[in-house]
């Protein structure tokens, strides 16, 4: 177990670091949590890994009810930060659930959004992987696949995304900011990740060398009062979701003024559940305006052999999680 | 800096500094048990996944088989060997023995420091303990001891 | 000797780090080893290139098949000799180098041809194949005991179900290890093993050398379960020869995947059991047939449906077992074999019987009270299973068991259920050493292991106890081939093993001291009888008499070098026993099931456990809590899976393969019958393992009680819950 050795070089600032990861096979380490394990288990294999874990790109900022998460932010930190426990409760929420307390440590906020899936298939070498070797097959398909995605998936690949706070940031609306040699751009947290399609060995929209730097969360003040972050596990803790919810709802005079709304643990990345959160607009949060935002949330669901309960799971979770915030304050 | 396959890395280590120099690809793991033959802190799984190889880096507690050696330079690492001796048991320590908080013992250093970062947070109660001790993993069962001694030094 | 809570012996030195496993011996010079695998799950290896590995830089011997060659064939050494790839992973080479990062990218560079041939990689693809093994254990495979067809065929309620146990793997949290070396010949093997003795006769074996020539050592044991318990793993062996090889020690350390298949496992089972009652409840008639996986080298069958066959009081009894072999890792004894996946079936069905036959379920299984062994046609040496039910019951509450599906707390709908175990009381042969110095410090010698089960705790507690004497002034030596004989840590067996031979050694020690007392005028308990004397406090003495001296003044009297002494004790003779034994249980459980989420868990645990003497309640309260724990892990959690097209599992990690973590405990309740046995030399029955059975289908039968759903497979996940 472990991949071909590589080499090391640290960043010294953020344009050293887009200088060093422009060479060939150059991986950025942040936190080291996922790519030790990928590189371990021999799923990837860079010939160096540009260390970028001390560059000030880790400041939590509230300002005028937007949150601003430097990429490099330990999780930790942000999930005990005063400001996000106040005005983004499911953002602290989410990594709470997410993990151990060590792993929360180390790992990064930008780290945690690109982690690759935890799918075995990938993480295993030997085993049919189009995202690990395109054109290998995809073993999950028709092999062990409890794991894999409702929606979103391709004959090419079935993978979910396994990140809670990816989840959270979805019904929140949050934003990535991305640096390349290019220069600067920012983009809805939905267009850093791509579907599978026919190209499943990329997980996202980055070109070679960009770098994650911040992600701004808008005013949540509104959903502060009725979020919640469900995860739903095969044991009490420290497991990746098998479906998770993330719901924030906006109530005035008992109408839904807006809802946010994504799932986990279903799809290729966080799935946000747009059309669910359009059903709940202008009801009131009861038991059918629920129940129709579920029904809809589980709508073209795909299951393979393995996976068919999560249909049902979903449909549950998202009642359940709307049930929690739903009711009289 | 160029890359490069061996680094010079200083690491504070129980209160002792060590200048090493380390292959690129050496966790901090690889590092306390090959290197300097601090063998206290234990691999059960070097994937992440058991917490048998938690330290603290600051004061924080982390997972060691996860954490590349180089990336760690100029942290000051505790490790069991920092945590009292055979002469002079910390509290946890003592505490574990009283409740049986053991049986293999191969996963109890990494749950006495991650005990200790624990208590930092000042955990309101058992199920607080449970939950913030859950990434420490124990085949042999001691977890109930292991929380009752943990809640003891809390004060629980 | 009475029982008291002393502390765990080694305790301090695990909780500063300073308990030295086999792993981290120092070996001046050592190789670090890894291991290069078939591309295949099934075929042959037609060449082993490792001419790219040995031109690495650091890296030193390479061995492989042709090494072995100088091995005595046999299934030990089959898997390296032998060219025949039978399951996904199986190693073809071993490569040694300076460092660990360097022999694993070595082994990468071990070019493999081999010839493919199509794996069997399902129980369901085997199934035509099927075959019987002769013995299952020391238990015949296949028993009938009356007409157990017509029983069920006449019977007023039958209870008739297929059960399925899923692949487990046993991952004590340190992974198996072995750091071996040559002196003049003679080989030094430092290993993580369960079986010191065992391993040694395997080396010589397969090395045709003396045992007297190996040194075989594992002080400190960081779980094993079962995998550790026989020398399972012949790469041993490969790490062996590079050492030779070499001239310099090798350290083969096995990565968690490895243990996933290198080390054995819990094998697969698919149960149809069928329950006859008549409308008392009195069973009638029983069929247990169980189907297993096995691998394509050897033979395996846990002893699935052979406590069937004595548990309960039934006349007409039919068990068979049945392997199937697949090109999957090979199977072995891990915690609880046989009981584990035996009871889930079992009481599972009796619960089933009990609720359709509107019987409580502690009261079906009392009066189906086996009061003698009726399938050895013997009385039990003791069993107190009744009484394991009754304070089992009251503890837990048993008689305020709401209706079926009528609690709630919050999202959880709360179920209660219960199950019996039992566990065969087993002893092997062993010798125990003790040595008395003059300064009265005692070493007890005996060539056991303790992987976390107590045995230095035990043997510490009995002599120091025996002779009066505090247990900080005993040095326990175990884990050396060089110290007297001691059984393999397994099968519950090395407390009950030791403490006849233990208690025989430091029965003779006490003799010898109260003869040197009572001979020696010098004494001032010359002349007394030797029944007058006790040891106390460091000091021998009269009973009556307010007379004593301290053993010091007693050993300054005697030879410089001090006391030594011996004691043995025979293994259990099982063609000659007068009665049967077994430990028994009754586990009692709480579960709360979220129907909408499928999420379980287990609220609360009440078990009642009878296993002879207990000579360390803290240390047997953690055994039973942590049998337990592993029965949980089962239960809720634990599937090794596997890729069926390509044989390989899929999840070959700890994140992946479940098993209960701190958030995941119940309350614990544990209450300890204690038995007198006078059958058993030392009063002594095996508990390590009696946690670990009974209680799935305690957790299944909760959960019907909880939401009317029957769940006959393992591990019960949220999709039991959720169709």
């Amino acid at each position: 177990m472990s991949g071909p050795s590589f080499q090391y070089s640290r960043a010294a600032n953020v344009h050293d670091a887009l200088v060093q990861a422009s060479r060939p096979g150059a991986a950025y380490l942040a936190g080291g949590t996922d790519l030790l394990q990928l590189w371990k288990a021999g799923a990837i294999a860079p010939a160096e890994v540009v260390d970028i874990s001390s560059l000030s790109l880790d400041q939590v900022e509230f300002s005028d009810g937007q949150l601003s998460l430097g990429a490099l932010a330990r999780l930790s930190d942000v999930a005990s930060h005063p400001d996000v426990k106040r005005h983004h409760p499911l953002i602290a929420s989410a990594i709470l659930a997410s993990a151990s307390g060590q792993i929360r440590n180390m790992a990064t906020v930008g780290g945690n959004l690109l982690q690759r899936t935890r799918c075995a298939y990938f993480r295993t070498e030997g085993l049919a992987c189009n995202k690990r070797i395109p054109g290998s097959g995809c073993g999950a398909l028709r092999g062990e696949n409890r794991q894999a995605a409702l929606f979103g998936a391709s004959t090419s690949c079935v993978a979910t995304h396994a990140s809670d706070l990816a989840v959270a940031l979805a019904a929140l609306g949050a934003e990535v900011e991305v640096l390349g040699a290019e220069g600067q751009r920012r983009l809805p947290l939905r267009d850093l990740y791509r579907l599978p399609a026919a190209t499943p060995e990329r997980d996202t929209n980055l070109t070679a060398g960009e770098l994650v730097t911040r992600i701004h969360v808008p005013d949540a003040s509104r959903f502060a009062a009725r979020s919640t972050y469900l995860k739903v596990r095969d044991r009490a803790s420290f497991e990746f979701a098998v479906v998770s919810v993330a719901a924030a709802l906006h109530i005035e005079n008992g109408r839904i003024v807006e809802a946010g709304l994504a799932a986990g643990g279903v799809a290729p990345l966080p799935w946000r559940l747009t059309r669910s959160e359009a059903a709940l607009v202008g009801r009131a949060p009861g038991p059918q305006a629920i129940a129709a935002a579920a029904e809809i949330a589980v709508e073209h669901a795909r299951p393979l052999a393995h996976n068919g309960f999560k249909v049902a799971l979903l449909r549950n979770a998202v009642i359940r999680a709307l049930q929690t915030i739903g009711g009289q304050p | 800096m160029l890359p490069g396959s061996s680094i010079s890395v200083s690491l504070h280590i129980n209160g002792r500094d060590h200048q090493l120099s380390v292959p690129a690809c050496d966790t901090l793991l690889d590092v306390l048990r090959d290197t300097l033959g601090m063998t206290g802190t234990k691999k059960g799984c070097d994937m992440g996944a058991c917490g048998a190889c938690t330290v603290l880096a600051d004061g924080r507690r982390i997972k060691s088989c996860l954490a590349l050696a180089a990336s760690y330079d100029g942290r000051s690492i505790t490790t069991i060997e920092g945590i009292g001796t055979l002469n002079d048991l910390h509290q946890l320590q003592a505490a574990f023995i009283r409740h049986d908080a053991l049986q293999c013992g191969y996963c109890t250093p990494g749950q006495i420091l991650s005990g200790l970062a624990l208590l930092d947070e000042r955990p309101g109660n058992l199920e607080a303990i449970r939950e913030g001790m859950s990434g420490n993993l124990c085949r042999c069962g001691a977890h109930p001891n292991i929380v009752a001694a943990i809640a003891e030094v809390a004060g629980l | 000797m009475t029982s008291h809570p002393a502390l765990r012996y080694e305790a301090a030195l695990k909780v500063t780090g300073n308990a030295v496993y086999e792993a981290e011996i120092a070996a001046p010079g050592m190789l670090h080893a890894a291991l290069a695998k078939a591309p295949i799950s099934c075929g042959d290896v037609l060449s082993v290139d490792t001419t790219q590995a040995t031109d690495l830089p650091d890296v030193a011997a390479v061995v492989s098949y042709a090494d072995a060659g100088v091995l005595q064939p046999s299934p030990a050494t089959a898997l390296i000799r032998e060219r025949a790839i039978h399951f996904a992973g199986q190693p073809v080479a071993l490569v040694t180098a300076s460092t660990l990062q360097a022999a694993r990218e070595a082994a990468r560079a071990i070019r493999v041809i081999a010839q493919a041939r199509p794996p069997l990689t399902a129980l369901a693809q085997g199934h035509d194949e099927a075959f019987a093994p002769a013995m299952v254990g020391r238990f015949p495979a296949e028993t009938r005991r009356g007409d157990a067809a017509g029983a069920l065929a006449h019977a007023d309620l039958v209870v008739r179900n297929r059960y399925h146990t899923a692949v487990n793997n046993h991952h004590p949290m340190e992974p198996h290890v072995v750091v071996c070396w040559w002196e003049d010949g003679k080989a030094v093997v430092h290993t993580s093993t369960q079986a010191i003795f065992g391993t040694r006769a395997m080396i010589a074996q397969a090395f045709q050398m003396p045992a007297s020539d190996i040194r075989v050592i594992s002080r400190f044991l960081g779980g094993g379960f079962g995998c550790k318990g026989q020398l399972w793993w012949p790469w041993m062996f490969w790490a062996m020869l590079a050492s030779r090889k070499a001239g310099r020690p090798v350290r083969l350390e096995l990565t968690r995947a490895q243990m996933f298949t290198l080390v054995g496992r819990r094998q697969e089972t698919v149960q149809d059991l069928g329950l006859g009652f008549s409308a008392d409840g009195r069973l009638a008639g029983i069929e247990h047939h169980v189907l297993a996986q096995t691998s394509t080298h050897a033979d395996y069958s846990d002893s699935t449906a052979v406590y069937t066959r004595f548990l309960y009081a039934c006349p007409n009894v039919t068990t068979t077992h049945r392997l199937v072999r697949t090109n999957e890792p090979q199977p072995i004894p891990m915690r609880a074999p046989g009981t584990a996946p035996g009871t889930f079936a079992l009481e599972s069905a009796i619960d089933e019987a009990a609720e359709r036959l509107g019987i409580d379920p502690v009261e079906l299984r009392v009066r189906n009270f086996a009061d003698h062994d009726q399938e050895a046609e013997r009385p039990w040496s003791s069993n107190s299973l009744i009484e394991c039910y009754r304070v089992g019951a009251e503890r837990f509450g048993w008689s305020q068991r709401p209706a079926k599906g009528t609690v709630t707390d919050g999202r959880w709908r709360i179920g209660w259920g219960m199950a019996s175990t039992l566990y065969p009381a087993i002893r092997q042969a062993c010798r125990v050493r003790v040595e008395l110095a003059k300064d009265a410090r005692l070493r007890v010698q005996c060539g056991t292991q303790d992987m976390g089960s107590g045995t230095y705790t035990a043997l510490g507690q009995m002599a120091a106890s025996s002779l009066g004497i505090p247990l900080s002034q005993v040095t326990v030596e175990l884990g050396d081939t060089l110290l007297p004989e001691g059984p393999f840590s397994g099968g519950s067996q090395v407390t009950a093993s030791l403490t006849p031979a233990a208690e025989m050694a430091m029965a003779r020690l006490r003799a010898t001291l109260a003869n040197m007392a009572v001979s020696d005028e010098r004494s001032p308990l010359a002349g007394r009888p030797l029944e007058d004397l006790e040891f106390e406090d460091g000091t021998i003495r009269s009973r009556t008499g307010n007379v004593g001296e301290p053993l010091t003044d007693v050993l300054a009297r005697g030879p410089a070098e001090g006391l030594e002494a011996e004691g043995e004790s025979a293994a259990t003779q099982h063609q000659s026993l007068a009665a049967s034994s077994m430990g028994y249980g009754a586990v009692f459980v709480e579960v709360g099931v979220d129907a909408e989420l499928g999420e379980i868990r287990v609220r609360r645990v009440c078990a009642a456990f009878a296993a002879g003497r207990i000579l360390n309640p803290l240390l047997a309260k953690s055994q039973y809590v942590g049998g337990l724990i592993g029965g949980i892990g089962m239960a809720l959690h634990e599937r090794t899976a596997t890729d069926l097209a390509s044989g390989q599992i899929v999840g070959d990690s700890l994140a992946d393969y479940l098993i209960p973590v701190h958030a995941d405990m119940p309350e614990f309740d544990i209450a300890m019958i204690e038995e007198d046995d006078p059958h058993l030399p030392g009063g002594v029955k095996g508990i390590g393992m009696l946690g670990t059975a009974g209680i799935q289908a305690a957790i299944a039968n909760a959960i019907c009680h909880a939401t009317g759903k029957r769940v006959r497979n393992l591990p019960i996940r949220i999709e039991s819950i959720i169709e």
